[in-house]
C-alpha cells in the first residue's frame, strides 16, 4: 500500500469533529442519528444525504467506530459461488434480511464458473462414454453424484423446482409398474435407467410410497454401488446419475416419514462417534433402522470427536433454501425462509455463531464448541481445531466460510484459526 | 405527508401505508400511525418540508421500514402482542449483536441486557416510561438499529470504564506511563500544512473517510469495504490511488506558494516528524543489535514500523 505524507497524518488528525459539526443549528444533530447511521451502513439514503453522514463521518473518528461496529459480520464475507438463496451467511442471523448488492457482483464470475464446469463436465463424459451418452455409468465411474441439470443432490430430489415442473402425466398404474421394475432391478443388482417422468412420479409420490420405496431400496444387495441414469425424452433432456453405496441408498431416496418438517422441533441426539473398525457392525445396524445416516467420508481424517446426527429420518431429505440462525444457545433451521425454526445442533456448550456455504455448515461456541455438517446438517462431527499440542478453548465468537474449504474461526481472545483443508489441519495467528 | 397532501389521495397514501405497516396487529389507529408518519416527516423534511411534494412525501414514507416501525412504535407504547413479536424476534440477536460487538461472553450479556432494558423503558420520566424505542425512526431496518445503538452504547460504556480506571489499577496491570511527547523543536511549514489541507480539502467526503479510516483509525482494507460497500480490492486501489494524488497535490500546492519542485518535495519528503521518527528507529536498532549480542533483538516500536 502506498504510503501517504506523514503531514497527511497530522492533517487529517488535526480535523476535529466540531469543524464537522459547525454551522449546524440544533445542538442534538451534532452526531448522526442511530437511525441515519444505520440507513448510511445499510445504503438507503439518498446521494445528498449520503454525502452528509460522510462528511461528518470523515471528520468524527467516533462515528466511525459506530459504524465499523454497527455493520454485521455477515455482510464482510463476498458470496462466492452459491446461488442467492444459499450465499454465505456467518455469526449474526439475518433471517429475512435481503442482500441485493451482493448479487451484482457475484453473478458475472458466477456465470463464466458455471459455464467453465459445464464444459469441463461434459468433456469428461464424452471422453469418458464416447456415444454412451443414453446408457448407465459403470459404479467406478463417477464416486460421487454428478449431475447435468441444476445442483439437486439425493435427498432434494424430489422438491427441486425443476422435478415439480416437470411433467407428471403419468397415471398411477404406470407408476406401479414403474416402481415395480425398479424394486425387481435393484434386487437383482442390475443397472436401472428410467425417465425423468417416471422417476418424478415416483419421487413425489406420498409418504406410503415413499416409505415402501425406500425399504425397498434398504433391502436391496449392498456389495457394490448402483447408479442411476434419468432420462429425459422430452424438450428439456437432462441427464442424472447418482451413486448410492450401502447406507447411502437410504438417504437419498428416504422420505419424509412424518409428513412436514415443520412440525418437528427436538434437538437433534448426539452420539459418540465409532472408530473406523467397527464401521460393519454399525453399518449393520444402520441397515434396521428407518434413518441412515452416513458417517462422512472426509470426516475421518480430521480430529473428530464426536458425530451428532439426526434422530428422525425426516429431516435427511431437506429443502435447499435452508435458513439458520442461533436462539437460546442452539443452532436452529428453517426450511421455510424463517417462518418457522426446528432445533438442528444443540451441544453441552451454548453455541454463539455460523457459517454455512451450499451443504456445509460450520458453528461454534463456548468453550472452543466447534462442529461441521457436509450434509445442511443432517450429520454433525465435532472438530477440534489443534496446533503442536495447543488445542483450541476459547469461545467462538465468528466463523468466516471463504469457500467450503477455507475456513476462518475467531475467538473471544482474538485467536484466529484458520484452515485450508475443510477443516483436516489448522494454523493459528 | 398522510395529512398534509391532498385530501382524496393523501387519504388514499395513508391507507395504504397503514395497511402495509400491519399497525392494525398491535392496536394502532391509522391517526396514530399518520401522527407518528408526520412527525417523521417534520424530522427529516424539516427543511424541505414546505417544498416538498405530496409525491415526495409519499415516496420518502414508503421507503421507511413501516412493519418494523409500526412494531417499535407498539413497543413504546407498551403493546403486549407487540412485545411478544419484538422478543420472539430480537432478544436473541440483541445477544449476538453484543457479542459480535464485545467479543466477551460475560460483557455481552450486561450490554444486551442494558440495551434492552433501556427498549423497554425502565426509566421514567415525569411518571411516564420512556423507551428507546420512540427514536426508531424506520429509515434503516431495525435490527440495524439495534446494532448501532448497540455500538454507540458500548463506546460510551467503553469510555466511561477507560475514565474510571485508577492509577493503581493500570500500575498494577504492568501499564508504564510514558513521558510526554516535546513539541517538535520547530514548527512544521505553515505553506506545507496549507498546501495539505488544500489538497485535503479537494477530496471528496468518501475519499477522506476511506483516508481517515486507513490510516487515522487503523482499519483494514475488508472493514473499509464492508463499511462502505465496496470490494476489498476496490478500496485497496482507491487508496492508492488516493495516496499518489495527494502527494502530487500537495507539490503543486507548494509550487504555486513559490516553491521550486526540488525545495517542494524537500519540504515533504523531510517533514521534522519524519526526522524524530527515523532517528529513533535507527537508534532503536542500533541499541538492540549492540546491548543483545547473540540474544534476542527486541522488537521495533510498533508505531516505527507502522510509519516506516
Amino acid at each position: 500500500m502506498t504510503e501517504v505524507p506523514k503531514i497527511v497524518y497530522d492533517r487529517l488528525r488535526a480535523a476535529l469533529p466540531e469543524r464537522a459539526l459547525s454551522g449546524r443549528a440544533e445542538p442534538e444533530r451534532a452526531h448522526p442519528d442511530a437511525d441515519l447511521l444505520t440507513a448510511f451502513a445499510e445504503q438507503a439514503l439518498s446521494a445528498t444525504e449520503r454525502d452528509g453522514v460522510l462528511e461528518h463521518l470523515a471528520l468524527c473518528g467516533d462515528c466511525r467506530e459506530v459504524i465499523a461496529l454497527a455493520i454485521p459480520a455477515a455482510d464482510m464475507v463476498p458470496p462466492p459461488i452459491a446461488d442467492e438463496t444459499d450465499r454465505v451467511r456467518t455469526t449474526v442471523s439475518r433471517a429475512g434480511a435481503p442482500a441485493p448488492h451482493k448479487l451484482s457482483f457475484a453473478w458475472p464470475s458466477l456465470r463464466w464458473a458455471a459455464l467453465a464446469a459445464g464444459v469441463a463436465v461434459a468433456a469428461a463424459v464424452l471422453l469418458m462414454h464416447p456415444g454412451k451418452l443414453n446408457q448407465a455409468m459403470p459404479p467406478s465411474a463417477n464416486p460421487q453424484i454428478a449431475t447435468a441439470v441444476p445442483p439437486a443432490s439425493g435427498p432434494q430430489i424430489a422438491s427441486s423446482p425443476m422435478d415439480q415442473s416437470a411433467p407428471l402425466a403419468k397415471t398411477d398404474e404406470a407408476r406401479q409398474k414403474s416402481e415395480l421394475q425398479l424394486s425387481n432391478k435393484l434386487k437383482a443388482g442390475q443397472v436401472v435407467t428410467r425417465s425423468l417422468q417416471a422417476e418424478s412420479g415416483i419421487l413425489l409420490a406420498g409418504n406410503k410410497k415413499d416409505s415402501a420405496q425406500a425399504d425397498k431400496l434398504s433391502a436391496a444387495p449392498s456389495a457394490g454401488s448402483r447408479t442411476f441414469h434419468y432420462d429425459a425424452p422430452a424438450g428439456r433432456r437432462a441427464t442424472e446419475t447418482v451413486e448410492v453405496s450401502g447406507a447411502a441408498a437410504g438417504v437419498a431416496l428416504a422420505p419424509s416419514a412424518e409428513g412436514s418438517l415443520m412440525a418437528r422441533n427436538d434437538a437433534p441426539a448426539i452420539e459418540k462417534a465409532k472408530p473406523a473398525l467397527q464401521g460393519i457392525e454399525a453399518t449393520e445396524r444402520q441397515k434396521t433402522e428407518s434413518a441412515v445416516v452416513p458417517a462422512p467420508a472426509r470426516s475421518q481424517a480430521r480430529n473428530v470427536m464426536s458425530v451428532a446426527k439426526l434422530a428422525s429420518p425426516a429431516s435427511q431429505t431437506l429443502a435447499q433454501n435452508v435458513t439458520w440462525t442461533i436462539a437460546a444457545g442452539a443452532l436452529q433451521r428453517s426450511l421455510d425462509g424463517g417462518q418457522s425454526w426446528q432445533n438442528a445442533l444443540r451441544t453441552d456448550h451454548p453455541l454463539l455463531c455460523y457459517a454455512s456455504h451450499d451443504e456445509d455448515v460450520w458453528t461454534g461456541g463456548q468453550a472452543g464448541t466447534l462442529f461441521h455438517s457436509a450434509d445442511r446438517g443432517v450429520t454433525w462431527v465435532q472438530v477440534q481445531p489443534s496446533i503442536k499440542a495447543q488445542a483450541l478453548s476459547s469461545d467462538i465468537t465468528h466463523i468466516d466460510m471463504r469457500s467450503t474449504a477455507e475456513i476462518v474461526v475467531s475467538t473471544s481472545n482474538d485467536e484466529i484459526w484458520s484452515s485450508a483443508d475443510g477443516g483436516k489441519t489448522w494454523d493459528k495467528k | 405527508m398522510p395529512r398534509s397532501a391532498q385530501p382524496g389521495q393523501g387519504a388514499d397514501v395513508a391507507t395504504a401505508l397503514y395497511e402495509r405497516s400491519g399497525a392494525a396487529a398491535y392496536g394502532m389507529s391509522a391517526e396514530q400511525f399518520a401522527t407518528i408518519l408526520d412527525e417523521i416527516l417534520r424530522k427529516y423534511l424539516s427543511q424541505d418540508s414546505a417544498h416538498a411534494s405530496a409525491d415526495q412525501k409519499a415516496d420518502f414514507c414508503a421507503g421507511l421500514h413501516l412493519e418494523e416501525l409500526a412494531l417499535a412504535r407498539a413497543c413504546a407504547a407498551g403493546n403486549e402482542r407487540a412485545w411478544q413479536d419484538f422478543i420472539s424476534r430480537y432478544r436473541q440477536k440483541l445477544h449476538s449483536m453484543a457479542l459480535h460487538i464485545t467479543r466477551d461472553g460475560a460483557h455481552a450479556a450486561e450490554l444486551a441486557d442494558s440495551l434492552f432494558a433501556d427498549l423497554y423503558g425502565v426509566n421514567a420520566r415525569d411518571g411516564v416510561r420512556s423507551s428507546k424505542l420512540v427514536s426508531y425512526i424506520g429509515r434503516g431496518s431495525l435490527e440495524g438499529w439495534l446494532r448501532t445503538v448497540m455500538a454507540q452504547e458500548f463506546i460510551n460504556r467503553y469510555r466511561k470504564q477507560k475514565r474510571t480506571v485508577s492509577l493503581e489499577e493500570q500500575t498494577e496491570e504492568g501499564v508504564q506511563f510514558a513521558a510526554a511527547v516535546p513539541e517538535p523543536a520547530c514548527a512544521s511549514d505553515q505553506r506545507l500544512e496549507a498546501a495539505t489541507d488544500e489538497a485535503l480539502a479537494e477530496l471528496s467526503s468518501e475519499d477522506r473517510f476511506t483516508l481517515a479510516s486507513y490510516y487515522l483509525d487503523g482499519r483494514t482494507l475488508a472493514e473499509i469495504a464492508r463499511m462502505l460497500r465496496l470490494h476489498e480490492s476496490s478500496v485497496s486501489r482507491r487508496l492508492d490511488r488516493l495516496a499518489t494524488g495527494l502527494r502530487k497535490r500537495i507539490l503543486a500546492g507548494l509550487r504555486m506558494q513559490g516553491m521550486s519542485h526540488a525545495q517542494a518535495a524537500e519540504a515533504l519528503e523531510t517533514d521534522v516528524r519524519d526526522i524524530r521518527l527515523n532517528l529513533r528507529s535507527r537508534l532503536t536498532q542500533d541499541s538492540g543489535a549492540k546491548t543483545f549480542p547473540g540474544g534476542k533483538v527486541p522488537e521495533q516500536d510498533a508505531g516505527d514500523r507502522s510509519h516506516d
